[in-house]
């Protein structure tokens, strides 16, 4: 795995410039003429709840690869991701909220996106605790990879149905066509697209570091489990 | 194939109607789920009348957790669920066969459920029963198949009961919703109920022709 500390160390630094970049971007930009100086979160909240679906995306590409070809680093990229994009989920929610107070009056409304990723944040923990709860982890991985799937398959299906129950969110920042109703241009566009870049050089370095500690921890339960084996 | 559902389906129903242990204590927490509700909103006829779908949908997916609890209990022991696989069928139609024993047992307690919730929160729409019985079985379809999913999925898992509710609750938000809404389209006049009913189909449909190839890849060796 020393390709993966090599790749870890390239994408660490490319992270903090264009973290750094891009907040510096948001220092400048002016102000909303509504929304005002907290406008700025939406350059966190955006690219987070982006990041919350992509490493859901990736989740299901690993799970699916594991279940085909066997192979125990889509496994451990799988589990990596389920962990990171559960974190992401956590500041999509978070920040969701402190934008809220200001500018609806409230910190959650049962809105469809919100309560999308609020399923979703429950979707990753279920992933995470059904993996630790079956002693055998070939088992383990193996149900959580199918679960992965199960909800790749249903998370478009809780999407539409709350969507038609209720919606009372902003349209997206970034639609364009007829139902952009809100645009994003001129100074405000290039950090919201440096800071996008930026969070996904983030999450591949969360996943990476995540990947290794979970490589480590498998190598050592083995190791364990060798020891035990030979003492008996 | 379609005889060795009937026969792993009637094999649990039939068991189960002998011993009555997972119909008596799915019914008997109904009943206090519908006690617990009572005491917390203590609702007037009216308010009853609006609460009845969702109170009608909460206590038929906390009831269903119980009986999902259950569903391989049977071949929990002596390497009986390695047995059944060994039967010379296709994996999905074990899969098909689980299913329809725990949608048997399912949808017995939700048509004993309806009456008595009616009658213990006073709620007079009697006319509306078969409409609402036909909504409860088109949702318990789906219900029922992903439970049984995750049910296997969680066989042999430690603290496996509150697994099962953090699993199956978020998954069935949709049917939750189409549900309450279809059933509370019932009791109005001139509700829209369609749409709902659409999304009840779109989602037994997927669960049921997705969940028999997952429980393949699920219990392959």
């Amino acid at each position: 795995m020393n390709i993966l500390k090599k790749i870890q160390f390239f994408v660490g630094l490319a992270t903090l410039i264009s973290l750094a970049v891009g907040l510096w971007y948001v220092y400048q930009a002016p102000a909303d003429f509504q929304q005002g100086g907290a406008v700025r979160i939406l350059y966190i909240h955006v690219p987070s709840a982006k990041l919350a679906l992509l490493s859901y995306l990736f989740l299901t590409v690993a799970s699916i690869l594991y279940l085909w070809k066997r192979w125990e680093s889509a496994d451990i990229l799988a589990e990596a991701a389920a962990s990171v994009g559960a974190a992401f989920t956590v500041l999509t929610l978070a920040s969701g909220s402190i934008w809220g107070k200001p500018m609806w009056g409230t910190w959650w409304v049962w809105d469809a996106r919100l309560t999308s990723m609020l399923v979703l944040l429950i979707l990753y923990k279920g992933l995470m605790v059904l993996r630790h709860s079956l002693d055998d982890p070939v088992k383990g991985a193996r149900a959580t990879a199918v679960l992965a799937i199960i909800g790749a398959v249903d998370l478009p299906i809780i999407h539409y149905s709350v969507v038609w129950w209720r919606t009372l969110h902003q349209p997206p920042s970034l639609a364009s066509g007829e139902n952009a109703q809100v645009h994003i241009t001129g100074p405000l566009l290039p950090p919201l697209l440096i800071l996008s870049g930026a969070f996904i050089l983030l999450g591949l370095y969360m996943v990476t570091v995540k990947a290794r500690q979970i490589e480590a921890r498998r190598r050592l339960d083995a190791l364990e489990a060798a020891r035990m084996h030979h003492d008996e | 194939m379609l005889k060795a559902i009937y026969r792993i389906a009637w094999k649990d129903v039939a068991g189960d109607l002998r011993r009555r242990a997972t119909l008596s204590s799915m019914l008997f927490f109904a009943i206090s789920v519908l006690v617990v509700f009572q005491a917390a909103f203590e609702p007037d006829r009216k308010e009853a009348l609006r609460l009845l779908p969702g109170l009608l949908w909460a206590t038929s997916l906390f009831t269903t957790l119980v009986g999902l609890g259950r569903v391989f209990q049977a071949e929990e022991e002596d390497g009986a669920f390695e047995g059944l696989l060994l039967a010379s069928v296709p994996r999905g139609v074990i899969f098909f066969g689980k299913w329809l024993g725990n949608l048997l047992l399912t949808l017995l307690v939700e048509f004993l459920i309806l009456p008595l919730t009616m009658v213990l929160f006073n709620v007079d729409a009697w006319q509306q029963i078969p409409m609402i019985l036909a909504i409860l079985t088109l949702g318990t379809l789906g219900l029922t198949g992903l439970g049984t999913l995750l049910a296997a999925m969680t066989r042999g898992a430690r603290s496996r009961e509150t697994l099962l509710a953090l699993l199956l609750l978020p998954l069935t938000a949709p049917l939750l919703i189409s549900g309450v809404q279809a059933v509370a389209a019932t009791l109005v006049e001139d509700g829209a109920i369609s749409p709902w009913l659409k999304l009840l189909v779109i989602f037994d449909l997927v669960y049921l022709a997705i969940t028999p190839w997952a429980f393949g890849w699920l219990v392959e060796e």
